[in-house]
């Protein structure tokens, strides 16, 4: 990868990316707040299910599979894996949440010159869910795929252990010690998203769509999700 | 006997036993009646039963040898009218039986034309320790067509003291409404995967299941309502979608599970049908 493609990813991944990344939990609030969480260990326990039971097995070979149709200017299969994205968020805030990054992120990129053309191509296409419009902006800036996949999946945990560090409390040096460990489990997991065939992909994950239905009702919040 | 060991990537759909089963239902004259049936191998109805009346068809779907083993291959496609209100269950849990390396399949295409209504509601399927099983289900709506489907599972025969620690079991489910998908969930959990005690997969319990009902719009006042329902040990979760309200499980008891979506469909059913819950009398024996 060529240092302006890592620069260019480095500021997609970015939690300074204006798309409200840091306003949801997915879930993890409620498990602080029904006690399943307590600890650090169990903040790092809960964030590495989450992430093996649908970032790994599902996200990030759908994000894959977009780059991929983007590179081929198939907007057919974009829009096709955007529904399926949208129908495997398993609960209202989850697919909320993904719905108003998605539309953050494409204002952003209609105001970026060199992102415009994906802004154009997701144009009046109905609800566009955040991997969406990022895989564009990540063709459309030159980064690969496996790199984007790491990043994507990076951020994700970054902004997990923020809403750790928030939501237990945390201390800030616990936080760094969660993102160490997980960190180390992403290059195995990236490696198999890329060739994980799509009949393989797996969204199964009850006990993070029981959490994100208890979290609609949760009685004093933080977060939007 | 000692069960041969399950090899990894047995393909072995020759062996078994084919079935399928094909069901079309019309509405004629405020009737609906079962127009087409056709099968081939193990898979049967019975008659059509109409204890609410002559409006909903009732049919309970047979599958005589009451399991499914290794290779064997199960279809049946259900297509309700323009009109016309079906519902479908099962006289029993379906078994999937630990296979020697064949995968087992069971697909099930069922298509709802405008104005239709659906009620897939079988009983709960076990699936037994070493079974390779692949289930699919995959729901057409046009607009305008409803749907309310029972899916519940328990991993290993846990009467019995039964783990599910060697099998794999894959589970698709995608809802289209008007030809795009509104509901996608693929499930693959093997017997020695981590997500089977993973807090945010099973977490130990043997039992999942989903409840969904689709094509309508619930209002604030049937989604507390549903909320509302007493769920001992909190096994349960709601949540609104668009077109959909979605029911989830997990918990050790396959029957609190059943009972706990048999009184969510109750109060579903009043606005997804217009009439009340009427239990098919099979589930009471």
């Amino acid at each position: 990868m060529n240092t302006l493609a890592l620069v260019r990813l480095l500021h997609l991944a970015s939690p300074t990316l204006p798309v409200g990344a840091f306003s949801y939990s997915q879930g993890l609030e409620w498990q602080v707040d029904c006690g399943a969480i307590r600890t650090e260990a169990d903040a790092g326990a809960w964030i590495a299910a989450v992430f093996d039971a649908g970032i790994a097995t599902f996200e990030l070979p759908l994000l894959a599979a977009q780059m991929r149709a983007w590179a081929a200017d198939d907007i057919a299969a974009v829009l096709d894996l955007n529904d399926d994205y949208l129908a495997s968020r398993e609960a209202a805030e989850l697919r909320a949440e993904t719905v108003q990054m998605g539309y953050s992120c494409l204002q952003l990129l209609k105001a970026l010159p060199e992102c415009a053309g994906v802004a154009a191509r997701l144009a009046d296409r109905g609800d566009i869910a955040y991997p969406t419009a990022w895989s564009g902006a990540a063709v459309a800036l030159g980064v690969p795929v496996e790199p984007a996949l790491t990043a994507w999946a990076w951020a994700w945990a970054e902004n997990q252990v923020m809403a750790a560090i928030k939501a237990v409390p945390l201390g800030q040096t616990a936080g760094q010690r969660l993102l160490m460990a997980l960190g180390e489990a992403m290059p195995a997991r990236v490696a198999t998203a890329l060739e994980l065939p799509r009949e393989d992909w797996s969204n199964f994950a009850p006990g993070l769509a029981l959490a994100s239905c208890r979290h609609e009702t949760q009685y004093s919040r933080l977060f939007r999700s | 006997m000692t069960p041969a060991p399950v090899p990894a990537d047995a393909a072995g759909t020759e062996c078994g036993w084919p079935a399928s089963l094909s069901l079309a239902y019309r509405a004629l004259d405020h009737r609906t009646v079962l127009a087409h049936r056709a099968h081939h191998g193990p898979l049967r109805v019975q008659k059509a039963l109409y204890p609410e009346g002559p409006a909903v068809c009732h049919t309970l779907l047979l599958h005589p040898p009451s399991g499914i083993a290794g290779g064997d291959r199960l279809q049946v496609d259900v297509e309700v009218g323009p009109a016309a209100h079906a519902l479908l269950t099962t006289p029993g849990a379906a078994k999937w039986y630990r296979s020697a390396g064949p995968l087992a399949q069971a697909e099930q295409r069922l298509r709802v034309a405008a104005g239709g209504l659906l009620e897939w509601l079988p009983q709960e399927a076990i699936v037994f320790d070493g079974a390779r099983a692949r289930a699919s289900t995959c729901v057409d709506l046009a607009a305008g067509g409803r749907f309310i489907g029972m899916d519940l599972w328990c991993l290993g025969r846990t009467a019995s003291g039964e783990r599910y620690r060697s099998g794999r079991l894959a589970v698709d489910t995608r809802i289209r409404l008007g030809g795009r998908t509104i509901w996608l969930e693929q499930a693959r959990i093997a017997g020695d995967a981590p997500l089977l005690g993973s807090v945010a997969g099973l977490a130990g319990a043997p039992v999942f299941g989903t409840l969904i009902a689709a094509g309508l719009d619930a209002d604030d006042a049937l989604l507390a309502a549903c909320r509302a329902l007493p769920d001992p040990g909190g096994h349960g979760g709601v949540t609104r979608l668009p077109h959909l309200l979605v029911a989830r499980w997990r918990g050790d008891c396959t029957q609190a599970a059943r009972a706990w979506f048999v009184h969510l469909w109750s109060l579903i059913r009043p606005a997804l049908a217009g009439r009340p819950a009427q239990t098919p009398r099979i589930w009471n024996t």
